[in-house]
């Protein structure tokens, strides 16, 4: 069954090298060979369950994890969060619409105007920029804790994003290809730990199947004892790959994104969530 | 963790004695533990070999199993130049998609000290 995975990882990689071909390879295909991988390497886990990360592999940890989410280290983070968007509410409604719980669900999205992925943080952001406000800090603080206000209002929405356009899906395969690439030091690429490896373990830790790595976004990490973005924790995973971590909000981040949040079309929101 | 260093201790003995009879055995015995144990401290160490990172080896703690334990080398390796080859990561040792980082390829590890982690995990 990897087999299947490696032809599908491997056509994209040589499809991307000639971007002329980039036409003729399909992101659902791509995600559905993924989804089809995982159910053939763990045949009694529901796909719907990916949304818990690593958790899905051990008993013990997802009854620790469960007990963390009776009441989680999150909610002062989420009502700040609130404080925020009350704050500027009228910023925010312009950029996005009032209705506080369809606003999760747009990103990440393509933009044809300036042929860019969007991201949540990304456009909230420029939002603020656009109105005249100063930026938050990208990664921690405050722009995570509006994030998670608007995650947690779409809490059990899908995740939904859209590759209708030859942009869009050059964006995808970018992220794709970043993905399954060896990089740094230790030629290790995202799809050796997270895909090939996801259930075994690197030290002591479980390594989580990329399927379903964005649903849970932003996620308050013992570890970081605060809430962090995705692209935070991407920053750490190519720190640990010997990789010069890109910035928050980079091209390289956002393609990413993209690529990684397609792969969890049809996934449960369920953010901000709690991490070791 | 004195006792896996004693027991340690004991089979380095247990090998260098095995190998060396001449009178230079006390030295040569020396030269053998220090690089034995070297070679321990750098598979062991996060920052530098990190092989527990992904393989079991006796005596060290919170290993992962990305890869085969590390044991009965000498079994799986009788030719000691192959097992540095693959630690060093030779083209024709890789194996495609493996999480295996070649060592002295890409220049992580010195040769030195590949040698060094190749003769402890040679007493596994
Ligand atoms: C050397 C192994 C390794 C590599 C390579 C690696 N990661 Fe990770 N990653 C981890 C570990 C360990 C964790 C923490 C446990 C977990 O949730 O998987 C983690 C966590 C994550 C998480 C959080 C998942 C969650 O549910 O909270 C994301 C997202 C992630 N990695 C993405 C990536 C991406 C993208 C790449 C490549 C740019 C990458 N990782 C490369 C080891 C790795
Ligand atoms: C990031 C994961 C990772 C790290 C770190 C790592 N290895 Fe490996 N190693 C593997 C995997 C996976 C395999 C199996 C596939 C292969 O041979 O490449 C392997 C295979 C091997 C083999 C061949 C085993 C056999 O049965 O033939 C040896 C020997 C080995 N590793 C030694 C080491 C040593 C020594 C270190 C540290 C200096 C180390 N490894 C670090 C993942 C790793």
């Amino acid at each position: 069954m990897k087999k299947t995975l490696l032809v599908a990882l491997a056509l994209g990689a040589t499809a991307t090298a000639t971007v002329s071909m980039a036409a003729s390879i399909d992101p659902e295909q791509s995600r559905q060979d993924l989804v089809k991988y995982f159910k053939a390497k763990n045949p009694n886990i529901d796909i719907s369950a990916y949304k818990n990360g690593a958790y899905i592999y051990s008993a013990d940890k997802m009854s620790q994890f469960k007990a963390v989410m009776e009441f989680p280290p999150y909610l002062d983070a989420i009502d700040a969060g609130e404080a925020l968007y009350n704050k500027d509410k009228a910023v925010y409604d312009k950029c996005f619409g009032s209705d506080v719980t369809k606003v999760r669900v747009m990103f990440p999205r393509f933009d044809e105007k300036t042929q860019q992925v969007q991201t949540l943080e990304g456009q909230i952001n420029q939002c603020r920029t656009d109105a005249g406000l100063k930026p938050f800090k990208w990664k921690k603080g405050d722009i995570a804790k509006l994030s998670a206000f608007y995650a947690d209002q779409a809490r059990g929405q899908k995740i939904h994003v859209v590759i209708n356009s030859e942009g869009a899906k050059k964006a995808f395969l970018a992220g794709e290809k970043f993905f399954i690439t060896p990089h740094g030091q230790l030629n290790l690429s995202c799809a050796k730990c997270h895909t090939y490896n996801a259930g075994r373990k690197a030290r002591a830790n479980i390594l989580s199947p990329n399927l379903g790595h964005t649903t849970g976004f932003p996620v308050f990490r013992a570890k970081w004892q605060e809430l962090g973005t995705l692209h935070r924790r991407y920053g750490g995973c190519n720190k640990n790959m010997r990789l010069k971590p890109f910035k928050a909000q980079s091209e390289v981040y956002r393609n990413l994104e993209f690529y990684e949040a397609y792969m969890d079309n049809g996934l449960e929101i369920n953010g901000p969530s709690y991490r070791e | 963790m004195l006792k896996t260093k004693m027991k340690h201790l004991l089979t380095a003995a247990a090998i260098t004695t095995a190998f060396a009879v001449a009178p230079l055995s006390a030295q040569a015995g020396d030269k053998e533990m220090t690089s034995v144990e070297a070679g321990k401290k750098l598979a062991f160490s996060r920052s530098q070999g990190n092989c527990l990172a992904c393989h079991a080896i006796q005596g060290g703690q919170l290993a992962g199993n990305i890869g085969p334990a590390l044991i009965a080398m000498k079994l799986r390796y009788p030719d000691k130049q192959k097992l540095f080859d693959k630690v060093w990561g030779k083209p024709n040792t890789q194996v495609p998609n493996s999480m295996m980082p070649p060592f002295g390829q890409n220049g992580i590890l010195t040769d030195k000290q590949i040698h060094e982690i190749v003769d402890f995990i040679y007493t596994l």
